[in-house]
Order: C-alpha cells, then structure tokens, then sequence
C-alpha cells in the first residue's frame, strides 16, 4: 500500500502546498515591505551622514585656508623684517628668506610680499630682473587686502593669466586634461578651454602692520588643481579610508564650476578622475541657485549617495563645489543581506510549514487512512478489520458510522451464509433421497413387473369368481399405485440436468395456464394471468418450468376453495445487480400453517389426504428452479392466502444463439 | 416367432414368457450377456428383449453384441430406472425401442409389436 505517498489530490499535499504558500506569501510581502523600509531609512541615515560628512569636509577645506592665515599673521606680526616701517624693493633679499621658510613650513604653490601699493617685492620662485621697476600684484588675495585693509582668507580663482604671472611654474600644474575632447587634442595645452587652465586656490593675505600703518602685505595660498591633500584628507578623515570591495567607500571632490579638479574618485585604472564634469542638474542646483544638494548620483561608474555644495570665493561668488559620496553599493548590499535574510526567514518557514502538514496532517489523516485501508479489507472480504481507536473530532463520527456500516454487513453475510446453508441442506437432502430412489427403485420395479403382469395375466380369465376378480383388481389398482410412487421418486432423482432454450417467459406461464383452465373453471376459483409485457428471453428448460408452473397453479387450486382467487404475475425485477423476473402466484387459499412453512420444500411433505399427492411438487420445484440459478420464497397467512415468489436470473442469450442460431426462438 | 429376453432377474424373464407365450410367441431366455450370446450366435431370433442394469456385463455390450452377430434383428431395451443418459447411449448403438418396469401385459405387448415393426 501507498497511502504515505504525497499524492497531488490528497489532502496531506493540499495542506501543505496552503501552509507553504501561506508562508510564502509572508515571506514575500516581508521582503518587499520590510527591504523597502530598510533601504529606505538606511538610505535616510545614509544621506544624512553625508550631509555631516559634507560639514566636515567643508571644515577640513576650510582649516587649510586658515591654517595658512593664521602663519601668515604669525609671520606678520613677529618678523624682524618688518622693524622698518614699509616695504621697499631693497628689502627684497631679507623678506625673500622668510618668504621661502613659509613656503617649506606651509608646503605653499605661491607666497610672496608686496609693500603697500601692491607692488610685489618678494614673489616665490620667482626673481624678476632687479632694473626693472617692481610689477604689480595680480592676486586676488593681496588685492582683497588693499581693497578692505585687512586680513583674508579662503578661496579665489587664478586664471592662466594670473598664474603665469604668480609663478610659471603653476600653470602646467592648474592645466586639467580634458577628458571629454580626444586623445589626440588632449596632448596640446592650446587645445585646453579657459575653464581647463584656470586654477581654484586656497590662501590668505595678510596686512604687514608697522606702528599702526601698513607696511606691506604678505600672501600665500595653494592650487587646489591636481591637489591630492585636501581630497585624501577628507577620504581619511571622514571615511577612514574604509575599502569596499576593493573601492573606497567614501570619496571627495573639489569642483572649479562644474569640472571635477581634485578628487579621490579613481577610475577603472586606478587614475584620479580628473577633468570631467558634474552632472546638468548638479550643477544648476548647486552652482547656480547655490543650494546644498543630496541624492544618489553616478560617479563614473558607480553609483553614490552624494552631497554637494558650493563654494564661494574670497568675493562672495560661487566658484566651485565641494563633493563628497559614499559607495551606494555597501548600502544596496545591506538590503540584499537582508532580503537574504528574510528569503532565509521565509524558506526556514516553508521548511517548518513542510513538517508541521506534515506531522498535522498525519494526525488527522490517521483514522482516515485507517478507515481507507479498512475499505480495501472489506473488499477483499474482511469484514470486521481494525478502524483504529475513534476519535473525538468529526472524523470520530465517520468512524462510527463506518463501523456500523461494517456491522450491518456482517449481520448481512451471516444471514446470506444461513440462507446459503438452508439451501445447502436443502440440495444435500435432495441428492441423499435421490440417489435411494435410484437404488430402491431397480428393486421394486422387477417384483412389480411381476405382480402387474401375474395380475393382469390372471384377470384375463374368464373363469373367474366375481369376489376374486374384485378382490384381484384392487390388487392391480394398488400396485398401480405403488408404480406411480416410484416414479414419482425417479422422477424427482432424475431431475439433474436442464437443457435450456430461449423462452418467453409469459407464453410458457400462459401455456400452462391455459392447461389447468378448465380444473379452475370446474372448482369455481379465477384463475387471472397478469403479463409484464417489457420482458426478454430468458433461458429455460421449458418441460420442466412448465411443469413448475402447472405443480404450483395445482397446489393453488387446491389450497383455494370456490369463488376464490389465483393469481399470476410476471415482472421484471433486479436482485443483487442481476436483472431476472419474478413470478407471483399468490391464491385466496386456506394458506399454510407457520409450523409447516419450512417443511414445504422438503421431499414428501405434504398435507394432502393420503394417495392424493406424493410430496415431491414442490421440492421437485424447487428443485428446477435453483437449476435455473433462480430463487423460490414462499409468504402465507392463515384463511388468507399463499403467494409463491419465483425469481429466475436473465442470462446472456449472446452464447446461446450464436451455437445454436438454427433452434426455434419461440414456443 | 421367436423372442430372446436377456435379464439377470428371473422373476421379468418369467413374467415375459407368461405374456408373450400367450400371443403364441416362442421365448428364449438368458441370465447372463455371455449366455445371451451364446444363444444368439446359435439361434435366429426375430427381437431381443434385454434389461440394462445387470451384474457383469450390462444390457448395453449385450446391445453391442447383438448389433455385431445379428444386425438387422430389433431389440427392444427394458429398464427400471429410465434416465436421458441412458436413451441417449442405447440410440447411439442404434436402439430407438425401449420400455420401463414395471410394465402391464399390454403395455409389453404394444412396445414388442412396435419393435418389430419398426423393423419390418
């Protein structure tokens, strides 16, 4: 058997299948509404981690441009140089040392000193031809503080220009490669755009103050271009350098307008991503409308959640933007990790939904299975097998009624065993007495030949006395007698074989009734035939049913007195899935008595006056019709009535008719 | 006229002479097949009576035997105890006639009679 079997229709793979898809369904709206929720506040705490990593950033940038200040004032303030009121072009030797110390202590692009009207005396790596009368600055630092008289510090754009003029050796450092034009072009400095040669610079100017007057002033910043300092120092700072799958996780930019000229964004090569553009938007936001900006962004190739915002020069003009990101895709990974997570919840679940219908489904399908296996038992014949213990839920109720069924079908079997046994005894019986008739009767038959013939031998004579020839004929009448017994006997011995034919059921019954007509008639009883005219042939020995039918209309009339009643009825009728009919003789008779009702079938019952019948109709019947596969019942009420019940099983004339196709269907 | 009766119980052999010689027909009898043969292989008969059941050989190898030695002689078959079985074998061996015991004198009469004519 294989009822453990998961079967695509069972209730076990139901269960379970709903279970599953159950805590599929879980599992997936907690994917979907729980990921989105992560993503979305890590997304939220990712940008406003920016936003402060963006402050600090602003800050490191900032510290330079300070830092600078503030040894420039030191510088101003405490330098034996500027003991001589103001600055002269012959001091030029003595400011030049101290302008070279700033530059190795600050590590400086450009410093230098100009005396109060801006005209440079001491420019660093710079001499300029002593004949000539001293340049004035062009920095926009030095200019901020002859404008304002005092102090300044921040950030200011140098076009080539300028830096030309600040020191040559700037320009090829400020010049950024463009990379959106090609390789070719790229080599040739011409080819570079104003935006390409200009430089963004952090610095200060400071007012050198002798005796309350301004003596000169003294300057110094850096190019930020190509500077790696500031960018790293955030990198570092901000984002500890962190490394995720082999790329930063944070990065920074410093912007001249929109073109990225210092960055820690590296490409595929491992190449700072100079020279490229921020994005129409960013831009627009930032540089334009002067707004800080935070989204997600792609750098190159990767993309960031970013911050950005402007940055002003020493004039209050935008001039650039300051840009840092960290790696979306450590944020992206978390959600990832955790839809791994939830799909990991989610499949532990269906697991455990698998084992749960599984053992559930297990406890409830027990009785069933027992009840299902029971089935199979009965069918082959068991009919009191194990349900199992019943239990107490509704399948408890089931269970009952099955075992009730189960014993109303042992009731059944052993009342169809008893009739079955009754019919047993009844055919033994039968064989026993015909089996001595057959013997009984070879014996008697030879002396009653003798007697019959001896007699009749004798009545022949004409000489006889008138009370030997009486006395001589009641002889030859009562052996008469004695030989219609015997063959009554043999008769019934005989009865071992039918040959059937195909038969009209009703015209045989109406044969026979139309044979016992008159006896009716004479005796004053109706004798009514009552025809189902929708039957087949059936197969039938048609001598010995007509005899059958003859012995019980006999038996009828006798039984009935005048002005009774007999009928006979044919009618198609179903017993045990096999189709047949049943034949009804029932009279108005003197009926039988209950004690005798079981004997009636017995051979040589009967209640007839002696000599008048030999006690074998009926069992002789009887007899004929179980040959036939049929039934006979018999259902009597005293001063009432007896109504024989013949059932006789229709079988296939298919056979019959295909070896024997030549034979007379009818009578 | 002459008739064989074959029967193993003299009482059917007696009571066959008493009605046949009574019609003036001449009777031989036999107890046994072997005795019936015998007689037939020395007498011409014009109708064998023979019974069926009897001790030994039974009435139908003495049908056989007669069928053999005297084949266009009648034989009429006597039984007590009449089955379809039993008509059926002795029509296989070509007897047709045949009557049950107990029979009366004109009952016998009539069978013999049919016999030979059917017969003649």
């Amino acid at each position: 058997m294989t009822f453990n079997i998961i079967k695509i229709y069972s209730i076990r793979f139901k269960l379970i299948a709903s279970l599953i898809v159950v805590s599929l369904l879980i599992g997936l709206i907690s994917i979907l509404v729980g990921g989105n929720l992560l993503y979305k506040s890590v997304l939220e705490e990712a940008n406003n981690r920016i936003r402060q990593d963006l402050n600090v950033a602003r800050v490191i940038y900032d510290e330079r441009a300070y830092s600078v200040c503030l040894a420039l004032e030191v510088a101003a303030a405490s330098g034996t140089e500027f003991k001589n009121g103001a600055l002269t072009y012959e001091q030029e030797p003595l400011l030049a040392g101290l302008v070279n110390e700033l530059v190795n202590m600050l590590q400086l692009d450009f410093a230098g000193i100009t005396d109060l009207h801006g005209r440079v005396i001491v420019k660093y790596g710079y001499t300029s031809a002593k004949n000539s009368s001293p340049p004035e600055t062009t920095n926009p630092f030095v200019l901020s503080v002859l404008k304002n008289n005092n102090k300044i510090a921040g950030t200011s754009v140098m076009e080539h220009n300028k830096l030309l003029e600040e020191n040559p050796l700037l320009v090829n450092r400020a010049d950024i490669k463009d990379v959106t034009i090609t390789q070719k072009n790229a080599s040739s400095s011409d080819a570079l755009s104003t935006q390409h040669r200009t430089a963004l610079t952090i610095g200060s100017a400071v007012p050198i103050i002798y005796e309350g007057e301004t003596a000169g002033v003294i300057y110094g910043g850096f190019l930020i271009n190509k500077e790696t300092e500031i960018v790293d120092k955030i990198g570092e700072t901000v984002f500890k350098n962190e490394i995720y799958k082999k790329r930063n996780v944070g990065t920074a930019t410093i912007f001249y307008n929109n073109l990225r000229i210092a960055t820690s964004v590296k490409d595929s090569s491992g190449k700072r991503a100079l020279g490229t553009f921020a994005s129409d938007e960013v831009t627009s936001r930032v540089l334009k409308q002067g707004e800080m900006w935070t989204n997600r962004a792609k750098v190159l190739d990767d993309w960031y959640i970013t911050a950005y915002e402007p940055i002003t020069d020493i004039m209050g003009k935008r001039v650039g933007m300051l840009y840092v990101g960290v790696l979306e895709a450590k944020y992206l990974d978390l959600r990832t990790k955790a839809i791994a997570i939830f799909s990991g919840i989610t499949l532990t679940g269906v697991v455990i939904a698998i084992i749960l219908g599984w053992l559930f489904t297990g406890r409830i399908m027990s009785p069933v299975s027992h009840l299902i296996r029971a089935s199979a038992e009965i069918s082959q014949g068991n009919l009191s097998p194990d349900i199992g213990a019943i239990s107490k839920d509704d399948i408890g109720q089931l269970q009952e009624k099955f075992l009730l069924m189960t014993q109303a079908l042992q009731e059944r079997e052993k009342r169809q065993k008893a009739e079955s046994e009754i019919r047993l005894i009844q055919s033994e019986k039968q064989a026993s007495i015909g089996k001595l008739a057959a013997g009984v009767a070879h014996e008697i038959n030879n002396p009653l030949t003798a007697v019959l013939t001896f007699t009749h031998m004798i009545l022949r004579r004409k000489d006889l006395d008138c009370e030997v020839r009486s006395d001589l004929e009641t002889v030859a009448t009562q052996t008469e007698r004695v030989r219609n017994i015997v063959k009554s006997l043999l008769d019934f011995s005989r009865q071992t074989e039918i040959s059937t034919e195909p038969t009209d059921v009703n015209q045989l019954i109406e044969k026979s009734v139309k044979l016992m007509e008159n006896q009716a008639l004479i005796k004053g009883v109706n004798l009514i035939f009552k025809s189902d005219k929708n039957l087949p042939l059936f197969l039938l020995d048609r001598n010995q049913c007509t005899s059958v039918f003859i012995n019980m209309i006999i038996n009828a009339l006798d039984a009935t007195s005048s002005g009774g009643k007999i009928k006979i009825e044919t009618q198609g009728c179903t017993i045990n899935n096999n189709n047949g009919v049943e034949i009804e003789i029932s009279d108005t008779g003197s009926g039988i008595l209950p004690e005798n009702i079981g004997k009636i079938f017995d051979p040589f019952f009967t209640t007839k006056e002696v000599g008048a019948g030999t006690g074998l109709g009926l069992s002789v019947s009887a007899g004929i019709i179980q040959r036939h596969g049929g039934t006979i019942k018999v259902h009597s009420k005293l001063n009432i009535g007896t109504t024989f019940t013949i059932w006789i099983p229709h079988k296939l004339l298919n056979d019959f008719i295909k070896s024997d196709n030549s034979k007379e269907v009818l009578i | 006229m002459k008739v064989l009766v074959v029967d193993d119980d003299l009482i059917v052999i007696k009571s066959c002479c008493k009605v046949l010689e009574a019609e003036g027909i001449e009777i031989e009898s036999a107890n046994t097949v072997e005795l019936g043969e015998a007689l037939l292989l020395n007498k011409a008969f014009d109708l064998m009576l023979t019974d069926i059941k009897m001790p030994g050989q039974d009435g139908f190898e003495m049908i056989k035997c007669a069928k053999q030695i005297r084949p266009d002689m009648p034989i009429l078959m006597m039984t007590g105890y009449l089955t379809s079985d039993t008509i059926s074998n002795i029509r296989r061996l070509g007897v047709k006639n045949y009557i049950s015991k107990p029979f009366t004198p004109e009952e016998l009469i009539k069978s013999v009679k049919t016999a030979l004519n059917s017969f003649t």
